[in-house]
């Protein structure tokens, strides 16, 4: 088991440095100058000239990577040129922004996903089926910032019960917190249940048809421990791959639902150090990023393997 | 289990409905609400361009003169100026007992260290300033400045918001923490969120009426316009499409002003096609300013023939110069060569949807006189550094934004600047270089005019229009205005 987690841990170092070195290069390579946007078009190419020093933006590409890389060892992402404060504290303070949402929709999304779909697979091929898995194929094909405008101009402007912009901290409150990151966590959860939702209808099916499922109806447990108890603890393995891979792409930041939402999240700062050539900023990011999805991943692989007592032996067993 | 799940899922559902609705108590009539898009460059004001700065740190730094809506110099930190005979030097009268934030008064030595600041290395505005030779503390409330070469519009140059006088001992936290004199101070910004300012008590001049100035970032117009609507924000820049709906609403109003810009089809010159003025005369002719006007910017705009915006004092209407004409195009282009058409490729940022709408309108009209103008549409960093700098581009669509004194927005016309849009036959140059010497206002306008009607004639570049700047605020908005350089005077807004 710790043989196993060490493997992956070397594996995820290998896979930072790869993406590390990727994001740099393209970020060198793509046409604007970041001297030029800092200074505007007033600037003489002297003002230009100087600046790019004073960036360290006139050594070669190695030199600059290679400072970053001895930083990021003492887990100092470098200075965000753009904000004037530590690329570590800009995370910092989005991070929570991201995660309530991600955490949050992925609440609804899972909740209402393993209901709808273990019921649809129990009711399957009837009317309740046709309609829960006809309303998810709607929901996840409708492009979610439109959804997100219809809720703002639904609950936001006609109904006035959510505030529809910004983000309110915890400190500040639990109830307003919540309130704020309701309507996008909704609407995020939307696009994800459709898929979650498929998922969990056909492992459930599957377990479903399993021996062991009759030999429980015909022991006479009650209906309700049948199917909780046997069917869908099975049947969640799969479901729980998906959550973590729906779960991973929400923290990677929402672009979208956060600038419809104006709320200040990663994906927006993302957005803002692409058009700015803000590179430090970028780069820890991306960095930040592809850690917190291989962590995601890791926590993922071990959870099933307590769901699944297959995949636990054979991994004690390596 | 399953009951409970769903029972949580209604609780936490039942919770969010039940604390809503009421978080707008508390907020008296005290805080101003203002949608912002982009985050400043930092607040450091002689350590950036960028517009997004000032329109912050305009409330909060001040500058020796100021400027009213209407143009009109007006005394600021200084309580009056002189200049020379010569008019090479320039004198100021400070006003006594101006306090900074940080409790110490403002005093000639501040007012010296800031213009030796905004001077240095790092200032990106220092070559606007290079002009001025000798800094000279008179006494505690009196300091002259001598220029090296005449400089007709000196006193324009201390209005500007990048000239700001600060505290020197702050300045190097001034990009976060901005210490200046104003009728607000700051107190918090959170990046891509809000910054808050809060009224100057001891301001020398008549306080603001507002007590707190929150900016909320709010990055989507549609966003914007639906917290308009619910009363969350007080006041935004809005866009002409979004007028119809805002206008309609009991509470709100709309508000525009010209802006002192002017929007422009720009012809690299250094190409040969362009260098042929049938050409540029055929491309103004075919294209259909008062379309542009209605569709681009939803009538929120006039029409210019040369480069001056609309509301500057030295504005010459030029738009009978070369008419809307598509026949008389087809024939001047005929004559030029090209009665087979022409391909020719219009660089568009990205980033501005008024330059990208007003692209593809043009598109379609050249197209109809045979002009075939292929789109490529290039970021905003992009378009900087290959458009701007590198000239490197056949046509673009642009808006240049002036300033106070026009020689300034037009020098880019001489031969020698470099420009992207420099008019290398130096047609212009005498008269620029005329306008520099002269000391008289009246003579100074006449030539204007004429380089005005020169430009409309010669069509270095298309002019379009002067888009307007429109703002939508609550209905009990007060006082607010726009003015030709990018501040805005919140101490003067109250709610009615």
């Amino acid at each position: 088991m710790l043989n196993y987690i060490f493997k992956r841990i070397i594996h995820a170092a290998e896979v930072l440095f790869v993406v590390s070195l990727i994001t740099f290069a393209v970020l060198l390579w793509i046409p604007g100058d970041v001297a030029q946007l800092i200074l505007g078009s007033d600037a003489t190419p002297e003002k230009l000239e100087a600046l790019r020093i004073s960036l360290g933006l006139d050594r070669a590409w190695y030199l600059q990577y290679w400072d970053w890389l001895k930083g990021l060892f003492r887990l100092d992402l470098g200075q965000s040129y753009l904000f004037g404060q530590n690329v570590t504290t800009l995370i910092a303070q989005r991070l929570p922004v991201t995660l309530s949402i991600a955490v949050f929709s992925m609440l609804i999304a899972s909740v209402t996903a393993i209901l709808l779909g273990s019921l649809a697979a129990i009711k399957k091929n009837t009317k309740t089926d046709y309609f829960v898995t006809g309303l998810m194929q709607l929901g996840s094909s409708v492009p979610s910032f439109w959804i997100g405008m219809l809720c703002i101009v639904f609950f936001g402007l006609k109904l006035k019960i959510f505030p529809i912009t910004g983000y309110v901290p915890i400190e500040k409150g639990f109830i307003p917190y919540l309130n704020s990151i309701f309507l996008p966590s909704f609407v995020l959860a939307i696009g994800e249940i459709g898929m979650l939702l498929r998922t969990v209808r056909t492992s459930m099916l599957d377990s479903l048809r399993q021996d062991y499922m009759d030999m429980a109806k015909v022991k006479g447990l009650p209906k309700v421990t049948v199917y909780l108890k046997y069917a869908l603890r099975s049947a969640m393995i799969a479901p729980i791959n998906v959550m973590g891979i729906q779960f991973a792409k929400l923290v990677g930041g929402t672009v979208v639902i956060e600038s419809v939402f104006s709320l200040p999240g990663l994906g927006r700062l993302i957005l803002v150090a692409v058009e700015q050539r803000d590179i430090m900023l970028l780069q820890g990011l991306v960095i930040f990023i592809t850690f917190l999805v291989i962590l995601i991943s890791l926590i993922v692989d071990i959870a099933v393997m307590f769901l699944n007592p297959r995949i636990r032996v054979q991994m004690e067993g390596e | 289990m399953n009951k409970k799940i769903i029972a949580v899922f209604f609780l936490i559902l039942a919770l969010t409905f039940t604390g809503c609705g009421k978080s707008e108590e508390k907020q008296a009539e005290d805080i101003l609400k203002i949608a912002y898009t982009t985050d400043p460059q930092g607040l450091d004001p002689h350590r950036t361009a960028a517009v997004s700065t000032f329109n912050v740190t305009g409330s909060i730094y001040e500058t020796l003169l100021a400027i009213t809506p209407d143009w009109e110099v007006q005394p600021r930190l200084a309580e009056s100026y002189e200049i020379s005979p010569d008019g090479m030097e320039i004198t100021f009268k400070l006003r006594e007992g101006v306090l900074f934030h940080n409790g110490r008064e403002m005093k000639a030595e501040d007012v010296k260290n800031s213009f030796e600041r905004l001077k240095g290395e790092e200032s990106p505005k220092a070559k606007d300033y290079a002009n001025i030779k000798e800094i000279n503390v008179l006494s505690d409330y009196e300091i002259s400045f001598a220029t090296e070469k005449l400089d007709v519009e000196l006193a324009k140059a201390f209005i500007y918001p990048w000239t700001a006088i600060i505290p020197i001992e702050d300045a190097e936290t001034l990009k976060s923490n901005p210490v200046g004199t104003g009728a607000y101070k700051f107190k918090e910004w959170i990046p891509q969120q809000q910054i808050i300012l809060t009224a100057n008590e001891d301001y020398y001049l008549e306080p603001a009426k507002i007590k707190e100035l929150e900016f909320k970032l709010i990055p989507d117009a549609t966003s914007q316009m639906a917290a308009l609507q619910t009363g969350d924000i007080h006041l935004a820049e809005i866009q002409g499409n979004q007028v119809e709906v805002l206008k309609n609403d009991e509470n709100l109003k709309i508000y525009s002003e010209p802006m002192n810009a002017v929007q422009l089809l720009a012809l690299n010159l250094d190409n040969e096609i362009f260098k042929d003025v049938r050409v540029r005369r055929a491309i103004a002719m075919a294209i259909n300013k008062e379309d542009i006007n209605s569709t681009v910017v939803y009538g929120y705009g006039s029409s210019v023939g040369a480069h001056l915006p609309v509301n500057y004092p030295d504005y010459y209407d030029t738009n009978d110069v070369i008419g809307y004409n598509p026949e008389e195009a087809k024939k001047l282009l005929a004559e030029a060569g090209y009665e087979n058409g022409l391909k020719l490729e219009m660089t568009l940022p990205k980033n501005y949807q008024i330059h990208m709408d007003a692209g593809q309108v043009i598109a379609d009209q050249l197209s109809k006189i045979g002009i075939t103008a292929e789109i490529k549409v290039v970021e905003w960093g992009q378009w900087l550094s290959d458009v701007y700098s590198s000239k490197d581009y056949e046509m673009t669509v642009a808006g240049l934004s002036g300033r106070l004194d026009s020689y300034y927005f037009l020098k880019r016309y001489h031969s020698k600047s470099g420009d992207f849009i420099s008019y290398i036959t130096g047609e212009m140059d005498p008269l620029l270089e005329a306008s520099t010497s002269e000391l008289d206002p009246q003579k100074r306008k006449e030539i204007f005019k004429e380089i005005q009607v020169t430009l409309a004639e010669n069509v270095p570049v298309v002019y379009l229009q002067t888009p307007d700047r429109i703002f939508a605020l609550a209905k009990n908005i007060e006082g607010f205005r726009t003015y030709p350089i990018d501040i805005y005077e919140y101490k003067d807004v109250f709610f009615k």
